[in-house]
């Protein structure tokens, strides 16, 4: 019983606050927390190889910045009423890109994977900025039409909530089955899960795919916040970004990455606001939270979860 | 103990709100532009003159007895993180005007945020044609000129002084660079001006080795090298190049931001004669009190002269200050516009005689552009040259033609 209320409790918390918010959330509450939520599916679709799997891939971004690009640029031809369809042909897209990616690069393994990722998601980013007469370029694309339904932020911020949670559903139950497990075997001794006759490289594929087609999904949605979609979304700052709110958060956690981009969000906003140094506060506090706590700011609440349990108050840990 | 605390907070929070409600008496512009790295001097000396600007039309006094204020955030040239502050602004700061932005592509987001809202928004430094063209809302007005207005006065200036023949051009491989010399040859092409292009080249935007591109240039011979560079870049080329003797060589022509006094400044005696260049504003031209009092006044506030930026910046409060003046407030957006589109406005960059107007149907400022040679100049320090023999052209020759804007709407699919 204990036990079931300990792997709900990150849930209920997760719909309190995300759900409440489309009660009591200002236009620019919901603003940022449809930015949460959305760059949160991605650092959960990332987690997947990362804190799961144990594959660094530098260049996540790729998928991200395709699927913005698929859905920003098919509304943008067949109108509004086709921006939801394009969120689904976009994760399609990004399946198929993430079997020949990942068939080339998964072959190798650590730094020479993390590099090629990164290579080719630059390459993505390349072909982006130069072909300006079929993507806009570096101007990017603007003025991207939705269906009359989703227009207003927070109609808006109701459909990304309700794909980013079905989306967290199917990961949390991919985190917790049979082949979740045999991916964090993967990510402990590959040898011997090759012993036990399962095939590493399947694994490994299988899950760059699912974690490409979820990035995929993110990056559409994101064409919908703000209606302009950039070549920004491709580079390797995306992808890095993305790996340091994950680690930020906590990367043995699955709620962890949604965590990390969260506080991450709301510390460029608040600190954004008061100095121009904003990223050099939020580099002292990225240090401080990998030295002291390399689990995350999950890891830091559940030390202190621990403390309290000691004390003989019952605290369930997020 | 606690419900001390808990009174004490809630005293707090409501003198803060009364502050607050006595503080939004003011009126808001919320300005977006980069702080830092590349493109952080822009963004650093246009908050000064908005500082400048702010002190005098709050000193001469708007209707209402309210006051104008700006918030300056650091957009980091990042078209998203633009777009949700310029969100923020709105919704949380309750600004009446989105204001500023540097990056084209941060610019052309934000004027998404400003159609949406229906919040008037004034650009001030960006560049690109397109959002007086084929993106354009009524909403947006921009305060500067394009970079079709500095081609065609360039395209004028070919002609005037027969510099057509053999034409090379280099510049920034991303949208600033490629629409300047798509734009040079449109009006090259209406002027009927001859010339042949013997190559075209495209480093990256803060290409640090021009080497490659030097030889090869020098290789092709052109008679004139037109450029399209933009900030640090300028700099960085012109040392290198003239390293390769290339300005003996063939003229050097850079209609658009070549002449920005910050060029001048890094380049100090470095600097080579006889280049041609322009710029959106510079600190020895026009000679007109206006011109010299900002330029003053600016360096009276930093020690440093202005970048080009600074005027533009200057030019868009101004700009606001006079519509509220006209209107009576600052709630009515739609007579605020009307209040705007054809406004005459005396700017520092105005040659005697002239007056820059706001074009009703573009929102686009129509400005004179001047283009000269670099001769020796020690009056701005650091810099140890400045623009001279200065070539004047028109405003009304230099506006964006309908048909150029049906050009660029067709090509750009917006």
């Amino acid at each position: 019983m204990n036990n079931k209320l300990t792997t709900m409790a990150p849930w209920l918390a997760y719909f309190l606050i995300f759900g409440s918010l489309i009660f009591v959330g200002g236009d620019h509450t919901i603003h940022i927390a449809s930015q949460v939520i959305i760059l949160g599916l991605f650092a959960i679709a990332f987690n997947v190889l990362f804190g799961t799997t144990g594959l660094l891939s530098f260049g996540q971004a790729i998928f991200y910045g395709l699927g913005a690009y698929i859905t920003g640029m098919m509304a943008k031809s067949f109108g509004g009423d086709f921006f939801v369809w394009a969120l689904l042909i976009a994760p399609a897209a990004a399946i198929v890109l993430s079997v020949l990616l990942g068939v080339l690069s998964l072959r190798l393994s650590d730094v020479y994977f993390t590099m090629l990722t990164l290579a080719f998601a630059q390459l993505a980013w390349g072909i982006c900025v130069k072909w300006s007469s079929f993507t806009g370029g570096d101007d990017g694309i603007q003025a991207i039409p939705k269906p009359e339904l989703l227009a207003g932020g927070l109609n808006y911020y109701i459909f990304s909530f309700v794909i980013v949670t079905a989306c967290l559903y199917l990961l949390w139950r991919l985190d917790r089955s049979p082949f979740g497990s045999v991916l964090k075997g993967i990510r402990q001794n590959p040898t011997r899960i090759s012993f036990i006759g399962m095939n590493v490289f399947r694994h490994k594929l299988l899950a760059y795919m699912i974690s490409s087609c979820f990035t995929a999904i993110a990056g559409g949605l994101y064409a919908g916040i703000d209606k302009s979609i950039h070549p920004d979304m491709f580079v390797w700052t995306m992808s890095g970004s993305i790996i340091l709110m994950t680690i930020l958060g906590g990367m043995r956690s699955f709620f962890g990455p949604l965590i990390g981009v969260a506080v991450f969000i709301l510390l460029e906003d608040e600190i954004g606001r008061a100095t121009q140094y904003w990223s050099f506060v939020i580099g002292a506090i990225m240090i401080t939270v990998v030295l002291l706590f390399p689990k995350g700011i999950v890891g830091i609440s559940r030390h202190f979860a621990r403390l309290f349990a000691k004390k003989g108050g019952q605290r369930d840990n997020p | 103990m606690k419900r001390k605390t808990v009174s004490i907070l809630a005293v707090l929070l409501v003198s803060l709100t009364s502050v607050a409600s006595f503080a939004a008496e003011t009126i808001k512009i919320g300005a977006l532009y980069p702080m830092s790295g590349r493109g952080g001097l822009y963004g650093q000396d246009s908050e000064a003159a908005i500082k400048i600007a702010l002190a005098e039309v709050n000193a001469k006094g708007l209707p209402g007895g309210r006051k104008l204020e700006a918030i300056v955030t650091d957009d980091q040239s990042k078209p998203a993180l633009a777009v949700t502050l310029a969100k923020r602004y709105i919704t949380e700061d309750k600004v009446k005007f989105l204001y500023g932005v540097v990056s084209s592509g941060a610019a052309l987001a934000v004027t998404e945020v400003s159609k949406e809202y229906k919040t008037i928004f004034v650009g001030s430094d960006h560049a690109a044609t397109d959002l007086t063209a084929n993106a354009f809302q009524k909403y947006y007005f921009r305060v500067s000129n394009n970079t079709y207005q500095s081609m065609a006065a360039g395209a004028m200036y070919m002609q005037e002084t027969k510099m057509g023949g053999k034409i090379a051009y280099i510049g920034p491989d991303y949208a600033y660079g490629r629409d300047q010399i798509a734009e040079l040859k449109y009006s090259l092409g209406k002027l009927g001006v001859k010339y042949e292009m013997v190559g075209e080249f495209w480093p990256k935007l803060y290409e640090p080795d021009y080497t490659s591109y030097i030889t090869a240039i020098i290789k092709a011979k052109p008679d004139v090298l037109v450029s399209g560079f933009w900030g640090g870049d300028t700099v960085a080329f012109i040392k290198q190049a003239k390293a390769y003797g290339l300005f003996d060589k063939m003229k050097y022509f850079h209609p658009d931001g070549g002449g920005n006094y910050e060029v001048f400044s890094t380049l100090g005696a470095e600097c080579p004669e006889g280049l041609i260049m322009s710029a959106r504003h510079h600190n020895n031209w026009p000679d007109t009190k206006e011109n010299k009092d900002f330029v003053q006044k600016f360096h009276k506030a930093t020690g440093r002269y202005p970048s080009y930026a600074a005027e533009g910046a200057y030019a868009g409060i101004l700009v606001i200050a006079e519509a509220i003046r006209k209107v009576g407030n600052a709630d009515d957006t739609e007579a605020l516009i009307k209040a705007m589109e054809g406004m005459k406005i005396k700017l520092p960059e105005d040659p005697a005689g002239f007056t820059s107007y706001i074009d009703p149907k573009t929102h686009q400022i129509v400005q004179a552009q001047a283009i000269g040679v670099t001769v020796k100049n020690d009056k701005f320090p650091p810099a140890k040259y400045a623009l001279g023999k200065m070539k004047v052209y028109a405003a009304d020759k230099i506006m964006a033609t309908e048909e150029y804007i049906d050009i660029l709407t067709k090509s750009k699919k917006k």
